[in-house]
Parts: C-alpha cells; structure tokens; sequence
C-alpha cells in the first residue's frame, strides 16, 4: 500500500507539471487578456508598455511561464522600459512558493487566496455536512420503505431539488425570508440577506448562524438530492442480498441488519462520491457566494477569469486541481480501506 | 462492524478538518494611524447605530485600492473620494471647484503663463495651508511633487491625462509649484485631481514600493473627510469621521459602512428594505422598480456620459487602411446614411429601457460644449431607397440585398455582416442587438449577431482584440469621454493617426484630413475658438457617419429618503460631496 501512495504522489507531481503547461497556455491563449480591464474600454496606449513591464507580459509567452514556474531573480529584465536589462528581478516563481501578484490588486496572489480560503471551507463545510445529515436518512428510508409514499416524496424533492437552478432559489429563498417574512418580536427581517455577520452587536452563533441558513439551503438541496438517490439505489442493490438473508435467518433484529449489515456496504459507494466532492471545498460555489454576498473563492476566480487575472487564476487552477487529484488519490485509498476486496498492489 | 467504525471515523476527521480550517479566518487590516489591530472580532468595530448617524452603501465589488490611476474600476474612485482629495474636483454641472488648490489659476490671475511663440505654458498652483493629513502633518506641495515623482517613475508609475506634455514640475515653495508643458494644454485643471487622481502623503507612503503597488494605496492616510477603519475583503469596509477634516462641521455622517454585494437583485431588494443607503451606478431596471419605493429614491445625474453606438468599420474586416482595403459595403457614405435612417432609437428606447434613455444624435451634446446638430430622422423608406441608389438591391428574393454595381464590392456579393456587442452589459443590451438586426433585416442587410465579452472587443491588437485589429463589420457599445474636456478624446477617436493598432481608437478607421487638421485647433485655450472647432468635426461625423450615435442611458445612483444632498454625477462617483451630505 505504502508503495502505491508513494507511486501515485510521484504521478500527481508529474501530471501536476503537465497540467500547468497545458492551463498556462490555456489561460494566455485563451482571447482576451488582462490589460483590457485596466481603462475600460480605452486602454491608454501609454499604460500599455507600463503595464505590460510591471506584469512580465513584455516577455514570450514560453519565457513568462518559466519565470512563473521558477522566478526572473536569476536573470536580468528591463524594468524602465528603455529596451536595456538593468536590474534582476523580483519574481521567485510557484516551485519556491511565490505564486506572483494579483494584477487587479497588486497583493500577493498567496494572500488573496488566504483571506477567501477559510469563509468558502466554512460555507461549503457546513453545506457538506448538512446535506449528509438529511440525505443519509433520506436516502434509507427511501430505500427500506420504498414505492412508499415517503420514496414518492423523496423521489420528487430530489428532482426537484435537482433541478431548481441555484440562482433562482437563492433569490426566491431572499425574498421570502429577508423581504417578506418579519421577526414577529421585532419587527425585523427574518434573516439576512447575504454578508457572513452584522457589522452592528459583535460576535454572536446565533448571527453567524442566521446568515448561514439561507446560502446552505441552496447550496445542500443539489447535493441532498444527488447523495440520497445514490444511498437509495446502493441500498436497494444490496438489500436482496444472501448475506443479509442469512443474518435475519439467525435471528437479527431487522434495525440491525439494515444498520450493520446493510448500510456498511452501501455506504461505501457514497464515501468515494464523498472524497471526490472535497474540491468544493476548496473552490467554493460562484453563484451562492455571488448571491449571498459571501466573500468566497468562487467569487473571487470568477472575477480573475473575467479580468483576465492570470497569477491569481493560474494559482486557483493549479491549487484546485491539485485538490482534485489528491482527493482521487484519498477516495482510491479510501476504497481500500473501506473494502477489504479492494488491494492495490 | 468494522467498515461503519471507519466511515464514521473518516466522518469525524472530515469535520475536525473543517472546523480547524474554517478557525483561521481573515486577520483585519491594520489602521494606518498605528493604532493596534482591533483583537476583537471583526464584527465588533462599528458601533451600535443609536444616533442613526451611520450609513450603509452597497457595491458590486471590491475596490481594487483607493487609487484610481491604477485600475480605473470606479468602486477605487469611490472610495478616493471617502478619504483623499485632489487639488480639484468636478460638480455635477461640469464646474471644476478647487479642493488642495487656494484658488484656479488662469490666465487672468496670473496662475498660467503662455509663451505663443514656443506654444508652450507654465501654470502655477496655490494649495491652501489648513488641510492636514488625519495624522495632523500638513498637506504641502512636497505631496504634490512626491505624487507627481512616483506617477512619472518608468518602473512602478503609471500614466494621467497629458502626463506626456508636462516638461517638469517644480515646487516653488511650501504651498506652491508651478508645472511646465511643453505644450498648450487645456485640461489642466484637472490633471492633479478629478475624479481620478489624488495626492498622496510624502512622509507615509513609501516611494520604493512604486506608485501602482504601495500599502497606502491599500490603507489610506486620509485627507478627506472620512478615514478608513477597517477592511475586510469581499465582505465590508468601514469608515469614521475624519475629526481632522478642514471643512468645519463637516461631514455630517458619523461613519460609513461599505458592503459588498455582488448581485443587483439583493442590492436593490436591501434598499427597497431599509437597509442601505446608496447604491451606486444602478441600471434602467432598478430606476425603474425604485420609482414608486418610499424607502429609496433615485438621483439622476444632469448628463450622460455613456453614448451607445454602432461602429461601422470603413476598412475590410481584420485590416486596418480603409484607403487601401474599402470595406465591401460599409466604406459607401450612403450605405451607412442608409442604416442609420433605418434604426428606430425610439422603439429601443419604449421596449428595451422604459423609455428612460436620452436620443442622442452626435458626440457633443453635454455641457459646456454642445452642438446644434440635427437629429436624424427614422425612415426605412428612405434607407431602402438610399441602398437601390447605392447599387444594392435585391433580386433574388430571398430578403437580402446583393451588389448590383454598387462600386464597393464584386456583382453578387451578398449585404450580410457580423454584428457584435458584449455581454457584461447584460440584457438591454442584448435585447437592443437584436432589435437593431431586425430593423436592417427589413431594409434588406442581414446582420449575424454575436456576443464577446469585453475583454476580447476591446484587448490589443497582438491579443486579437476585434476592435484594434479591426476584424469586425459592425459593433454596437457605449463610449464617450470622461469629464468636460472632450479634445483628447476626439483627437484619439478620429484622428488619422488613431487608425493604427495601439496608437488611439479610430475603429471605424474614418480618414478625413480635414477633421485631422480641425483636431490639431482645438488645442489651444481660447474658449469660442474650441467650441466652434469641436462643433466643425461633430458637423464632420454628422456628414460622413463614421459611427451612429444612439442614445444614452441615465447615470443613476439609489439613494435612501433619509439622506439629503445625494447628486448623481457622470464627472464624478457619487461620493463626491458626501462631506455635505445629512442625515434627515
């Protein structure tokens, strides 16, 4: 097994390697580029020389990945523009954690990510979690009871719940419960419109939860509906099954052959759905985070691929898909761990 | 038995994973009057709003800094204009006042110096001696001169208007310097402040980590009426009072609290609810459902800034010398008279904006310089007639016209363009694309729509941008001029020199040496001479259409009822006055 991981981690760096070539040219190919978001619509020819120098876009494209990958400190670059290298540069490239400067706000592109990183794991976290809490549940009574008018129930909500489009619900659920439905003590709304505290009172759970409910609603009901229709099939896969037969013939109350025998197989299909739906931690959701006013990753990758951004958008690509390997990595081993038929060898 | 013990423990770590890593939240900006990072949680700065004297604005997004030199966003002028002033300032009528500056220099009081002969000028400023910085060091001309040094730096400075005809600016003493061009250039006045450009404190900022990246860019020292308390990005920004400020009494508002909101709906649902007090650069659907609101209330700005247009390419798409490469429909004069009778601005304007939007026939229509140029009038009759004479006609019956010894392209060569727009503007504009389709559609030009995202209308040349390497027939997007002084713009748009990649925006790619020698006239500082040289060349463009001027949308910002002294402005954001702003 040891061997395995190391072998795969070796092929994660690998792939990682690859995969920046291809997203670097991706993302500087790709029509557009940064300097259109600086004037508007008019980029002052005379900003433009400036600014492709501050940037390093005055260099060849296989150049300005190199010193993206391994910094310009060890090499001269002209800095005034006077066609002459007159100084070293600054840059110590992504190999030595210097993932560069965010060309909208000029901080480090590290620092960025670091002030959205932990409010996208809080929302997402705690859309994930409860999205489990209700779709476990749902999902085996779905199963145990099924063409009940419980599943029939079930059955539509998740489709329901598969199809209503996040911005439509997240402003619909706005309407209703910050413009319409009032606290009927005070007076005031019933829950905030979108931010992730009021500014006003301090810290409190119960504000910090109240502009919760609303961006994890919409965000679980997707995730709700998909994991209780895949709890419900896998358990409904293995409920026939001899094994589970032969322990209610030796007598086993049925709430433990459900609990035990049943849903241990079945719940081994949704851990790998599971480590597979980690990256959203780490990569957050555009729309809620747009809709609810929620300083996120999402919305700030958004705006870098609309601006053209390209360290802050290289460095969220190659971030989030080194999220999106490893968490592979984790659900194979998982799988492992989690069924003793599965070895890798 | 063993299998469910791990999934559960795979459970358990999953949420001890989350819970840690959601524990590191963002560390607050620190202050930059020194003093210690609040260690309350962020929540906790802004005091509980008992005398009401605080109010809330509600943005797109976060300002990139507090100088709007660097990004241009708008939400940075907003903000500059919370805490920074520059040595003057622009109303909403097009009326520059003195903010830095002890009075304007002109002519007459001596303040500016012309040398005919060498066509060059000397203006020199006096700054007022009672305006402190929120540390209570004054504001003197060694700002000023340690502003204009690190804007002029070539590694981290940038650019401002007519940077390039300033030989040198000198300071004369501790509230004055004079600055030397090598030219005549009329928009002086503003080139040290405006909506864009405010000076920046010697002694705080540091000069060796550039103009376009320093920390106070990011933490202000405040000048202005409001200094910044806190920031936390993508969520809020707090502002308090400056006790510093020079103006007595002023501001009125305790504290300001900036919050960001991405999305219009909500935006406009909080204002509708009570909960915001301004909400900036708001669209015709807004204005529209805030007019009957009894919570918020709208201020449009006296003028427009926005022309929506369509472009018409003179030279053949992807090439930029309409001499050398005509356009095969669009270089005929007639041709594109014809479209222009043929596009109904009053129907877009019923359908598309509520009938909120302004007709606007020609590029000079706001204050001070507007010119008497008469509207076209609709007429598709005329527009078809107008094409048969042109030599376009259509005889196959398929509903498009073909050249029939048109004289711009070969017998048969069908009148079909590509017609683009942008999409972050969103669905007015789109909806407005369409409508202007249809309408050529019945005169007999089939337009293919196609929607590009800005960045790729409007990129450089080397990056394919459909503007600059002119590779389209016909565009449709808003442009105009900032501020009141409209003679950079025109040399930039319709100049000959402008028709190169990189070197201006004459997309149309119209050459008219006339126009060209017109331009060169309007640099100079005589008044009558400019107003009469600008309405020549919007006589030009009226003639020869260029481009279709269409109409201009509101500059609106939402307000709440319980402010007073709110003014839209498109020479400025709408923070500009906020120091005279009360509180009912």
């Amino acid at each position: 097994m040891a061997t395995y991981i190391l072998r795969r981690l070796i092929q994660t760096i690998g792939l990682l390697f690859l995969l920046s070539i291809i997203l670097f040219a991706l993302v500087n190919l790709a029509p557009g580029g940064p300097l259109s978001a600086f004037g508007g619509k008019r980029i002052r020819p005379e900003k433009i020389g400036i600014l492709k120098r501050q940037f390093g876009l005055d260099q060849p494209l296989p150049a300005q990945y190199i010193y993206w990958l391994a910094g310009n400190d060890w090499t001269q670059i002209d800095t005034d523009g006077n066609g002459i290298k007159d100084a070293s540069g600054v840059r110590k490239g992504i190999l030595r954690g210097d993932f560069g400067f965010s060309y909208r706000t000029r901080q480090p592109v590290l620092q960025e990510i670091g002030k959205r990183l932990p409010n996208t794991i809080t929302l997402m976290g705690i859309t994930m979690l409860v999205a489990l809490a209700i779709a476990i549940p749902l999902g085996i009574f779905s199963a145990i009871k099924q063409y009940s008018v419980f599943d029939f129930l079930a059955t539509t909500f998740s489709f329901a719940g598969q199809a209503v489009p996040e911005f439509w619900l997240g402003l619909l659920l706005i309407l209703i419960f910050y413009a319409w439905l009032k606290n009927p003590w005070t007076g005031e709304p019933l829950l905030p419109p979108g931010g992730m505290f009021s500014l006003e009172g301090g810290f409190s759970v119960t504000d910090r939860i109240s502009h919760l409910v609303l961006p994890v609603l919409t965000g679980a009901l997707g995730w709700v509906a998909w994991y209780s229709r895949f709890l419900r099939s896998s358990l409904l896969e293995i409920l026939p099954q001899n094994y589970l037969r032969s322990a209610r013939a030796r007598g086993l109350p049925e709430r433990r052959v459900i609990y035990r025998h049943a849903l241990s197989n079945a719940m081994i299909p949704i851990v790998t759905l599971l480590a597979l739906d980690l990256p959203y931690i780490f990569t957050g959701a555009v729309l809620i985070e747009t809709i609810f006013a929620w300083p996120g990753m999402g919305r700030l990758y958004y705006q870098a691929a609309v601006e053209r951004d390209y360290p802050l958008l290289m460095a969220v690509l190659i971030i989030g898909a080194a999220f999106i390997i490893l968490s592979n990595l984790l659900a194979d081993i998982l799988y492992a761990y989690l069924d003793p038929r599965v070895r890798y060898e | 038995m063993f299998t469910k013990s791990r999934t559960l423990l795979f459970l358990t770590f999953m949420v001890i994973t989350i819970l840690v890593l959601a524990s590191c939240g963002p560390a607050p900006v620190s202050t930059p009057t020194g003093e210690a990072a609040p260690s309350e949680p962020p929540g906790n700065t802004v005091p509980t709003v008992e005398t009401n004297k605080n109010i809330t604005m509600v943005i797109a997004e976060d300002p990139p800094s507090f100088n709007p030199i660097v990004s241009d966003t708008g939400y940075d002028a907003l903000v500059m204009e919370l805490v920074m002033l520059g040595m003057t300032d622009i109303d909403p009528s097009g009326n520059i006042f003195p903010e830095l500056a002890a009075e304007l220099p002109t002519i007459e009081n001596g303040g500016v110096v012309l040398d005919e002969k060498a066509g060059t000028m000397s203006v020199t400023w006096k700054m007022r001696n009672d305006i402190q910085w929120q540390d209570g060091v004054p504001v003197t001309a060694d700002d000023v001169m340690f502003t204009w040094n690190a804007i002029s730096d070539p590694t981290n400075g940038s650019w401002i208007h007519g940077s390039d005809y300033i030989d040198s600016v000198e300071k004369v003493d501790q509230y004055s310097f004079t600055v030397n061009y090598s030219s005549i250039y009329p928009g002086y006045l503003t080139q040290f402040g405006g909506e864009q450009l405010a000076i920046w404190p010697a002694h705080y900022c540091k000069a060796d980590q550039g103009f376009v990246a320093w920390d106070c860019g990011r933490q202000p020292l405040s000048d202005g009426p409001f200094t910044l308390k806190e920031w936390v990005e993508g969520d809020h920004m707090t502002f308090e009072k400056n006790s510093n400020f020079y103006q007595a009494g002023k501001p009125e508002i305790e504290g300001v609290v900036i919050r960001i909101v991405p999305d219009a709906a909500v935006r406009k649902t909080m204002m509708m609810n009570g909960d915001a007090d301004i909400d900036m650069w708001i669209n015709v659907n807004t204005i529209n459902d805030l007019k009957d609101s009894t919570t918020a209330k709208v201020s449009l700005s006296p003028t427009d800034r926005w022309v929506m247009r369509l472009f018409m390419n003179e030279a053949a798409k992807g090439t930029i010398d309409s001499t050398a490469t005509p356009h095969p429909i669009l270089s005929d004069v007639r041709v594109r008279q014809a479209i222009r009778m043929a596009v109904d601005v009053d129907t877009i304007n019923k359908q598309v904006f509520y009938g909120l939007a302004h007709p606007v026939w020609t590029e000079l229509f706001r204050p001070p310089y507007v010119c008497d140029v008469p509207r076209p009038t609709f007429d598709p009759e005329a527009a078809k007639a107008l094409l048969e004479q042109a030599g376009w006609k259509d005889t196959d019956g398929d509903g498009v016209r073909e050249c029939h010894g048109c004289g711009t392209a070969k017998d048969g060569y069908k009148m079909e363009m590509q017609f683009n727009t942008y999409a972050e503007y969103g669905e007015p504009l789109e909806l407005t694309q369409q409508l202007i389709a249809e309408m050529l559609g019945n005169v007999g030009i089939k337009m293919n729509i196609s929607v590009v995202e800005g960045s790729v209308l409007w990129d450089l040349a080397e990056n394919g941008g459909i503007e600059q390497s002119g590779n389209f027939d016909i565009d449709l997007w808003d442009d105009g001029y900032a501020g009141i002084d409209p003679t950079e713009y025109l040399s930039e748009a319709y100049s000959k020199e402008a028709m190169t990649p990189g070197k201006g925006w004459n997309f149309f790619r119209w050459n008219n040496p006339a126009v060209d020698a017109l331009i060169g006239e309007t640099y100079t500082l005589d008044e009558q001479t400019r107003k009469d040289t600008f309405c020549a060349i919007a006589d030009f463009i009226n003639e020869e259409v260029p481009e279709i001027h269409l109409f201009t949308v509101p500059n609106a910002d939402a307000y709440s009822a319980r402010l007073e002294g709110v003014q839209s402005s498109v020479n400025d954001l709408v923070t500009w006055n906020i120091a005279d702003w009360k509180i009912k």
